[in-house]
């Protein structure tokens, strides 16, 4: 369980970074761990007061999107979901790697094998996939069997020129039934089976941040992102010049408070307390 | 050429060099009788993770190869050496087969993970078991990295990249008993008497057999069968002592060169 910060001391401590969200115009939201904990019947359990906290940001002018690796289904499908949960959330409203990984393999004339979930194959229906001559991996739970593992392998090892793109790569994220394992730690897997480096698309890659930032026009200085990874969702932001609070909820551990790399500007126990703090300070 | 070693052992893989899959190298048979009517003491040295010693030495037998089992070193008996040293209580990810070379070892309430070549456990199910474990500080044992293996039906991933996946899931170091580490070449002559430098390996996997076992200070002899590609004698430094067709070639170069 997790240790939630005493409120004397929470107070103090949350002092201190709303000090420092002056020019603040947007915020960006990681999805999974900070709206809901994905899993189980109906899809997930939204994460108390986060249904609440997004009709906060909607009502407070400042601009909102959603910043999300969740490749188990189209954006479509996942934003009726997240809908069916109770969240004011429209599909135009996110960022996410299947549609990024589509301009890319456009651009560049690839012809992806797939590695990815059931659900999210048609985001890919636009392309020539016969030939393949790259490897796109996306988080895709029992579909990482080693079945398919060994066929993307064999893909690759047989291309003079192996491409992977992997759609994210975190290291495991929290659903309803415990802590599973993320599309990086395959990503890792097929890097070191065939001697090749992955392109990352999706968080933390900056290239994805910047387009998020570009769709809700504002300048990384003036946006803020909320997330449960610290890698990936904090550390990533940061490197694009944004600021970037760590909850305390979804994949968040202790530990990641003492992370060697990353310091965030703020921990929260989670998203409610970080709106209600952010929406006072543009009042002040 | 560096100066004459004296040479008193030699290490042989078995698996892409002795043989493939139920099929020995052709000429094999004939040229290891050659290797024991030299002065050199012998042993067998693989990774193998799907077979027991026992069954390793049935096929070898069924192969017409005059072998004995305690010339047989593996990196399962490698693992359990360690598990014992240990006092661990291991969840087993190795193959079926494999399970009999680690009787005696309680599995209940596994408090560490060990990771052979056992495609059969490789889903999501059994990774999330074993990441979840070590997450919580069981300590994970590799019993070799392996990026991949010859099967009949081409290329197949080892165990190397689920190793390498869940030490970045928990970021934490697997501690490897197979090859290419030192220990296992150091523990595979033990009893023999000799030293690393008085030893050459015979194997077909560059990085694992040969620059293996140069580093443990032996000479490497790679030969071009099993998982062998071309050019992998360009992907280690320094390169092979010797890179050339098959074992029996490799037996030829000692008995005319190293003795």
């Amino acid at each position: 369980m997790h240790q939630l910060q005493a409120p004397g001391r929470a107070v103090r401590a949350m002092a201190e970074w709303a000090k420092h969200l002056g020019g603040i115009k947007g915020v960006v939201l990681d999805i999974s761990g900070v709206l809901y904990d994905g899993g189980g019947e109906g899809g997930g359990v939204p994460i108390p007061g986060s249904i609440e906290a997004v009709e906060k940001i909607k009502a407070s002018g400042l601009k909102l999107r959603f910043c999300t690796n969740e490749t188990q289904a189209t954006r479509g499908k996942f934003v009726a979901k997240l809908q069916r949960l109770g969240f004011n959330i429209l599909v135009n409203e996110v960022t996410a790697p299947a549609p990024a990984a589509c301009r890319i393999l456009k651009e560049r004339n690839l012809r992806p094998h797939l590695l990815v979930h059931d659900d999210l194959v048609p985001e890919f229906d636009q392309l020539d996939k016969a030939n393949p001559n790259c490897v796109v991996i996306g988080d895709a739970a029992d579909n990482l069997s080693y079945k398919n593992l060994n066929e993307a392998f064999r893909v690759l090892i047989g291309l003079e020129n192996p491409i992977l793109i992997s759609l994210g790569r975190g290291r495991y994220y929290k659903e309803t039934d415990g802590l599973k394992l993320d599309v990086g730690v395959y990503m890792k897997a097929l890097e070191y089976a065939c001697d090749v480096q992955a392109e990352v698309v999706g968080k933390p890659s900056k290239m994805f941040f910047q387009s998020a930032l570009a769709e809700m026009e504002v300048e990384p200085q003036q946006a803020i992102m909320i997330g449960d990874d610290i890698v990936n969702d904090v550390g990533g932001a940061q490197q694009c010049g944004m600021r970037a609070l760590q909850v305390r909820t979804g994949k968040y551990r202790p530990c990641d408070e003492q992370h060697p790399e990353v310091k965030a500007d703020g921990y929260v126990n989670n998203l409610a307390e970080a709106v209600d703090i952010i929406v006072k300070q543009l009042h002040k | 050429m560096a100066a004459r070693r004296v040479l008193k052992a030699v290490l042989v893989d078995l698996s892409g060099t002795l043989h493939i899959e139920d099929s020995a190298v052709p000429g094999s048979q004939e040229a290891l009788k050659r290797l024991r009517n030299a002065p050199v003491a012998i042993r067998f040295v693989t990774n193998t993770t799907k077979e027991s010693k026992r069954d390793l030495l049935e096929r070898l037998k069924t192969l017409e190869f005059d072998i004995a089992e305690d010339e047989i070193f593996t990196s399962l008996t490698a693992a359990r050496n360690l598990l014992e040293q240990k006092q661990v209580r291991p969840l087993l990810l190795v193959d079926d087969n494999a399970l009999q070379d680690f009787k005696g070892i309680p599995t209940n309430d596994p408090n560490a993970v060990v990771v052979g070549l056992a495609p059969e456990h490789f889903n999501y199910q059994m990774m999330n078991k074993a990441f979840r474990l070590i997450l919580d500080g069981a300590p994970l044992i590799a019993i070799h990295k392996a990026r991949y293996y010859k099967r009949k039906d081409g290329l197949a991933l080892g165990p190397g990249p689920f190793v390498t996946g869940l030490e970045y899931a928990t970021d934490t170091k697997a501690t490897v008993v197979g090859k290419p580490e030192t220990t296992f070449f150091l523990e595979a002559l033990s009893g023999t008497g000799c030293k690393p430098e008085e030893t050459v390996m015979i194997g077909d996997d560059c990085r694992d057999d040969v620059g293996g076992a140069q580093h443990a200070g032996m000479l490497g002899i790679l030969v071009k069968t099993g998982k062998y590609r071309a050019a992998d004698e360009d992907k280690i430094n320094p390169a092979p002592y010797l890179t050339c067709e098959s074992f029996p070639q490799a037996v030829d170069h000692i008995l005319q060169h190293l003795l």
